[in-house]
């Protein structure tokens, strides 16, 4: 277990100001009326970094934050061209689980819900991960057979994972209808008891505290507009705020990543799509586990603050944009019914879409490219913020140490050349 | 459940108003909290509240604050109620009905007495985003941290109970939607109409009239005007109580119509060709400490009470006001009786300080420091552009801070803004800019729909296209107003989510110091008003807080849809069709089990799967395979449609040939496969698996429509106009040959693989294939589906006596996994190559090009990949379940896809999937089974495990 970065004392050699958070400090400041300071600090970018992150979101400042941490690597520029987390970091349905199909997978996602379920400590923020138990419903005996599929190979890994019939499904989620005589009838779920949701907003905004109390510069409204590369080497990058020098660059811009690969003249199999999701109106508690249909394309859970957070698969087509669409919400509505009937007075409150980088196998691309020093953490489609912590992990070795790790060796971008796909389009189309 | 007498506290109800909207003639009871209160039809459920003295109708989300009305519409924060199963029931909207039973939401143990109230002691103590700075450690105690903040979760009840409802959905293609009902959109419409024009006219109230309705005798006459000549409009449709929720790409309206008699809220999907937004303004309310006590309210609130519902807002008021709806206010206020304690003019330097109550307001105390006594506190200090519809169209609107709100910046050309979001001015000015904005709306949807028929055959000589230019519609001026936002006290910006302009100023000076980052710090503006409320406010605040202009701090996008909507409305009566075949009623009879299979439900089996399997192979049976996908293919290029999509051969099939295929993507992964016969030299028809039946049309017309558009392919899905059965079994010819006529059955006139045409049962024009997926003798026959049934029961009839017997989907999967034929899907996934499937026979890598070939070619010269084979358990007892996984130590080195127990060979059989190295024949693998434990099985030469020559079908 690794150990919390910030002293008791709220002091610490080095950056002084930033603050431990705890419900004793709470209770003090809140009697003194002290300011809490701030959680990162705003900055002008320096003519040169030893390491450039290009993507504010989850997986470049958990790269960061481990690059200083685990590492020592402190120089390094964090950029965004939006606000921290405003990217799918920002606007996720932030499931956590484990329950892949394919071993490669299963013991990568594994060790991300290990990470996460220390990471509170970890960043002394609390990301309110909920581990309430994930269930993947199905509806036929294809889908059963996904199901136990799944479950074998979690067994063999060690993950908590099995399939469950109706009378259990109905004791979890009291408000399911498991009758037999529904159009799509429930025959049994995936349960998977570690899974559950967390506050994605909250560990962005940990990871950049984590960051920058250790030196990691962090850059919003800074838009990478051009990679440097001469001789098969990265230079430097050049953005709306002036040019970079840098040796070495990640790409973690998920949606927008293979724009960036393009200006380093790196080709990638990733497809940019839309994918939408919902919430409704606040209810009192009723709704424990995720529950996750891939007949019905559709999957809801309920948040801490009462509303019914929704999601479904991409939109068919490749696209930028993050406008919500009709169809999807009508679509949406009736196949939650078709599960809970009895939900059908709530109302939608909001709807949102976001980008996914989509690969062919459903599995992320991360590792070394044909450019020297140009990294990428991308591919991460639907299923990528419950990797946050262990991707940022293992490419901050690899930077460091220039070594791939073996978590993410299954991972490279070469496999496309070599033919050793990771399948996961069976655990990850719908149930992100 | 009701307790007690007739509630009779203080009455606040008003003599008979003008333009009030209930009728006095019909008076009921109804329920709030379990007690009884009186109410006249047109009462809104808080306004009857009102009426009978209550003011305090919820508690705030977080620290349990009394809360009460505030703006007396829709929007109203403070006035959310469960009506029996309904959570969330916007009380100062919904009207009351007799009976009804309303309570409080988010109120233990009661309303007046809230133990949760509480924490606004510990108010300090609980910054914004406290939970993310405790309840860290230890991590195994979060759950119970969390259970504790689950507990305030907000909002009303969900019932498992409650019953599903009617809903449904309609589609409108009008030339104009007019958004908002006020003047503004009623002078819109009737422009419009006027100019020819089929309009949709949608407000939200339950009346049209917007701010007339509580307006004075003069705007009462002017509405009375307005709605007469609405009403002369017969193209104008009027919906009330009604809600444009959203504007997507192609002028896609979404409407949700309420108050309808037996639905209980519709979703109507109007492809309009222009759009009017005029929904007026939202009056914005006041920041300053104690702005949420109950009796604070906006001055629009106030005289909707009072003109509305007839009700006396309070008894001693005290009044800000920034602009002429405040002056109206103590005007309506003065002649309701009310004593107005005093009127703090903003515009000649007052202000409001604070305002002191806990259940409700007691005192406020003024800009100059003087505390009044008073239980009423109406403020009128300014207006926000609800622009919506607009950041829907991809207009950025601009703040413009002479007038303190947001105007329409570029709007495309199907969308057009008229009323209070566009600019100000006089009664007349503003119909004047509505009435030529209707008539441009008009004149443009005629262009627009003019555009879409050009290239469409028309039926009629059609209009011409019009030649008329623009309509001017002149400039409405814009009236300055005083920027109020936050007084000199920090107070509530957001009601539904109890943050304080405190909270906010917090959040940015720890660095949540955009807009989007203090918003989702301290969740302001994501609660049940989605922000219309609260959006300007809280920017406000953070540009205070940052020292950066409005303009710098920017909107943020209001994502749809623009006032809640219900999950039934969305799904309507969500239409899933059930397929089922000619055949199901006979099905039915004989108690087949059903099977949902996709969009079908079809027998699995009829009580005995195994003595199914037992007869086939021993007499003769027969399923139904209607699901099965039929494409009917025809044109002079289908050959080499085939030859592009198979992996196999196609070009030298001859007329009266069937062959069996296997498509792959372009991955090279094994997408569908079936058998398709060539009928004539032009025509063939193409069977596909039942689940891939719609997907491989889409591929066929993608490939035929990007690819070679210039091949001459006409396809027609025909699924459903063919039943199809399967004759299976040693005595199948005998038993065809009963009902086949003009058909020589005989194996040397037609031989295995072949197609026949001809009258089964005296129907005529019956396709008959010879195949054999189960591995009998087999005939595949495709019946007009009219016919089904009858020669269905034909074919029991007359086989009765050679003992024939239906049999499902279950002995269907036996037989054929005896027979080792892989399904796609089952046996196959989303990563098995060509090769890997043992098709290698199929592929012929020889052709010029085919899809996919490039990725098997190079499959075909590598050797790491996973193979299916054929697998038989030593202890033939133990069938393993699907999806057991195969294993060397810990590592997975396959899994069984398919394993049942073969009757026909007393023993276990399976299909699998192994690694290279265990793939040879004899070799012997480990297989954990779900339980745990481990067995044994041999890999064997074929996938087949019955009559792998495959002697007998083609017997
Ligand atoms: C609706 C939805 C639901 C999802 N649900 C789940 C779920 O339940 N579970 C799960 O695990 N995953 C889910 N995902 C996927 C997950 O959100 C993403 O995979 C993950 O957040 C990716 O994180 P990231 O840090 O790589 O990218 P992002 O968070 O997208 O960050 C990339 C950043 O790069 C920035 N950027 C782009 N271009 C430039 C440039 N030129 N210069 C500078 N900066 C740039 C962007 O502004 C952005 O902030 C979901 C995604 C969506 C859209």
């Amino acid at each position: 277990m690794t150990r919390s970065f910030f002293s008791r004392n709220g002091t610490r050699s080095g950056y002084q100001k930033q603050a431990r958070y705890s419900a004793f400090d709470l209770f003090r400041r809140g009697l003194s009326g002290a300011e809490w300071p701030r959680a990162w600090r705003s900055r002008d970018p320096k003519s040169s970094y030893d390491v450039v992150v290009i993507g504010g979101g989850v997986h470049g400042l958990a790269t960061a934050y481990y690059l200083a941490k685990e590492h020592g690597i402190t120089d390094v520029a964090v950029l965004d061209k939006g606000y921290i987390g405003g990217g799918a970091s920002g606007r996720n349905t932030a499931i956590i689980r484990s329950n892949y199909l394919t071993p490669e997978g299963v013991r990568f996602y594994d060790r991300s819900v290990k990470l996460y379920e220390n990471l509170s400590a970890e960043l002394n923020f609390n990301v309110m991960f909920s581990q309430r138990g994930h269930l993947t419903l199905a509806h036929n005996d294809g889908a059963v057979r996904t199901m136990r599929w799944r479950a074998e190979v979690n067994k063999l890994e060690g993950i908590d994972s099995e399939v469950i019939g109706p009378a259990e499904i109905k004791n979890l989620v009291p408000f399911m209808d498991t009758s037999e005589h529904t159009r799509y009838p429930i025959l049994g779920a995936l349960y998977h008891p570690p899974g559950g949701i967390i506050r994605h907003d909250a560990v962005v905004w940990g990871y950049a505290r984590g960051a920058d109390a250790h030196d990691v510069h962090i850059h919003p409204y800074t838009e990478v507009q051009g990679i440097d590369v001469e001789n098969g080497r990265v230079h430097g990058v050049r953005t709306n705020r002036g040019g970079i020098a840098t040796s070495k660059v990640v790409n973690c811009t998920a949606g927008y990543s293979s724009l960036i690969s393009g200006m380093a003249g790196v080709g990638m199999p990733i497809g940019t799509f839309p994918l939408q999701a919902a919430v409704t109106e606040r209810v009192k508690p009723f709704l424990h586990p995720v529950v996750v249909s891939g007949t019905l394309h559709v999957y809801v859970s309920q948040t801490d603050r009462g509303e019914l957070v929704f999601g479904a698969s991409v939109d068919p087509f490749t696209s930028y944009s993050t406008r919500g669409s009709l169809e999807f919400i009508e679509g949406l509505a009736g196949h939650v019914l078709e599960l809970m009937p009895s939900l059908s007075k709530l109302r939608l409150l909001r709807q949102w879409a976001g980008l996914c980088d989509m690969t062919p196998d459903y599995s992320p691309i991360m590792g070394v490219t044909p450019v020297e020093g140009f990294y990428i953490d991308v591919g991460w489609g639907t299923w990528g913020f419950k990797a946050g912590p262990v991707s940022g992990e293992a490419m901050a070795e690899l930077v460091a140490t220039g070594k791939t790790p073996k978590i993410i060796a299954a991972f490279d971008l070469a496999r496309f050349a070599e033919g050793r796909l990771v399948g996961e389009k069976g655990a990850a189309a719908v149930g992100h | 459940m009701s307790r007690g007498a007739l509630k009779t506290g203080k009455s606040m109800r008003l003599g008979r108003q003008p333009g009030e909207v209930l009728d006095r003639s019909r008076q009921f009871v109804f329920t709030w909290n379990g007690r009884k209160y009186p109410a006249f039809g047109g009462d809104t459920i808080i306004s009857a509240l009102s009426a009978a003295g209550e003011s305090v109708f919820s508690r705030s989300f977080k620290y349990h604050r009394p809360r009460g009305l505030l703006t007396a519409s829709f929007l109203d924060p403070g006035c959310n109620v469960q009506v029996g199963d309904e959570p969330n029931v916007r009380g100062a909207h919904r009207k009351v009905e007799p009976h009804m039973a309303a309570s409080a939401q988010n109120a233990w143990p009661s309303l007046r007495f809230d133990v949760k109230s509480a924490n606004r002691y510990l108010e300090r103590f609980l910054p914004p985003g406290f939970y993310y700075k405790t309840f860290m450690e230890p991590q195994r105690l979060w759950p119970l941290y969390e259970r504790v903040l689950q507990r305030f979760a907000g909002g009303g009840k969900a019932s498992p109970d409650a019953p599903h409802g009617y809903y449904d959905k309609r589609y409108a293609h009008p030339d104009v939607v007019v958004a908002g009902g006020g003047p503004a959109g009623m002078g819109a419409a009737v422009a419009a109409a006027e100019a020819g024009a089929r309009v949709m006219l949608v407000e939200e109230e339950h009346e049209l009239g917007g701010h007339l309705r509580w307006g004075d005798e003069e705007d009462l006459a002017a509405l009375r005007r307005l709605g007469e000549e609405v009403a002369r409009n017969s193209t104008i449709e009027v919906m009330t109580d009604s809600v444009v929720t959203g504007r997507y790409d192609g002028n896609w309206v979404a409407v949700s119509q309420r108050s309808l008699p037996r639905v209980e809220e519709r979703l109507i999907k109007a492809r309009t060709k222009t759009l009017v937004v005029a929904p007026g303004l939202i009056e914005r309310p006041y920041v300053f400490q104690g702005n949420d006590a109950p009796g604070v309210m906006l001055s629009t609130a106030a005289r909707r009470l009072i003109n509305l519902y007839a009700v006396k807002p309070g008894e001693r008021a005290v009044v800000l006001t920034a602009n002429a709806e405040g002056d109206a206010a103590v005007a309506d206020l003065e002649r309701a009786g009310v004593e107005v304690a005093r009127v703090e003019d903003a515009r000649n330097g007052g202000d409001i300080g604070r305002v002191r109550g806990g259940q409700g307001a007691r005192e406020v105390e003024c800009g100059d420091g003087a505390r009044i006594e008073c239980d009423l506190v109406v403020t009128a200090t300014g207006w926000t552009a609800p622009t919506s519809l607009l950041n829907m169209a991809g207009d950025k609107p601009f703040y413009n801070p002479a007038a303190a709100r947001f105007f329409p910046s570029r709007l495309p050309e199907d969308v057009l803004a008229t009323g209070g979001i566009a600019g100000d001015g006089s009664l007349d000015e503003l119909l004047e800019h509505a009435r030529a904005t209707g008539k441009e709306a008009a004149r443009r949807a005629r262009g627009i729909g003019a555009a879409l028929r050009a290239g469409i055959p028309q039926s009629t000589d059609g209009e011409e296209a019009p030649q008329d230019s623009p309509v001017t519609i002149p400039d409405l001026p814009v009236n300055g107003h005083l920027e109020l936002f936050r007084g000199r006290t920090h107070g509530i910006v957001d009601y539904s989510e109890d943050v304080s302009s405190k909270d906010l100023v917090a959040a940015v000076k720890e660095g949540y110091d955009s807009a989007e980052l203090a918003k989702r710090y301290t969740t302001a503006t994501m609660g049940p008003t989605q922000g219309k409320l609260e959006t300007v406010n809280a920017m406000a605040v953070i540009a205070e807080a940052t020292g950066r202009s409005m303009e710098e701090t920017g909107a943020t996008t209001w994502r749809p849809p623009y006032a809640p909507i219900t999950l039934g409305a969305l799904a309507g009566r969500n239409f899933e069709p059930v397929r089922y075949s000619p055949m199901q009623p006979w099905h039915e009879r004989q108690g087949a089990r059903p099977l949902v299979a996709g969009a079908w439900i079809r027998p699995d089996h009829y009580g005995d799967p195994e003595a199914e399997v037992r007869n086939v192979r021993k007499n003769v049976g027969v399923i139904d395979v209607t699901p099965l996908g039929k494409l009917d293919l025809r044109g002079p290029d289908v050959s080499e449609l085939l030859n592009f999509l198979y992996v196999n051969k196609w070009s030298n099939l001859e007329v009266g040939k069937v062959r069996y295929g296997v498509m792959c993507a372009e991955d090279g992964v094994i997408l569908d496969d079936g058998v398709t016969g060539r009928l004539g030299p032009e025509h063939y028809l193409m069977t596909t698996t039942s689940s891939g039946a719609a997907g491989v049309l889409e591929w066929i017309e993608d490939w035929l429509q990007t690819y070679q558009p210039d091949w001459r392919v006409h396809v027609t899905p025909v699924t459903g106009a063919y039943a199809s059965i399967n004759i299976a079994g040693p005595k199948s010819r005998e038993l065809l040959a009963r009902v086949a006529e003009g058909v020589d059955l005989s194996t040397e006139a037609f031989p295995y693989m072949n197609v026949r045409t001809g009258t089964v049962a005296g129907v005529e024009g019956c396709f008959m294939w010879r195949i054999g997926f189960t591995g009998e003798l087999s005939y595949e026959i495709h019946v007009p589906a009219a016919y089904g049934l009858y020669v269905w029961e034909a074919l029991m009839e007359r086989g009765a006596d050679l003992g024939v017997r239906p049999f499902g989907v279950e002995a269907q999967r036996v037989l054929r996994l005896e027979k080792g034929h892989f399904i796609v899907g089952q046996d196959t996934d989303a990563l098995t190559q060509g090769f890997g499937a043992g098709i290698s026979w199929a592929i012929k890598l020889d052709k010029e090009d085919f899809v996919g070939k490039p990725e098997l070619v190079w499959q075909g010269e590598r050797d790491g990949y996973f193979r299916l084979i054929g697998l038989q358990p030593h202890d033939g007892s133990v069938a393993p379940p699907e999806a057991s996984q195969i294993v060397e130590g810990k590592t997975i080195v396959g899994r069984i896809t398919s394993s049942r127990f073969s009757s026909t060979l007393e023993r276990s059989i399976c299909l699998g999937f192994v690694a290279p190295h265990l793939a040879e024949p004899g070799t012997t693998v480990t297989v954990q089974l779900p339980n745990g434990e481990r067995i044994t099985a041999r890999v064997m030469e074929h996938l087949a495990h019955y009559d792998p020559e495959g002697a007998k079908a083609r017997g």
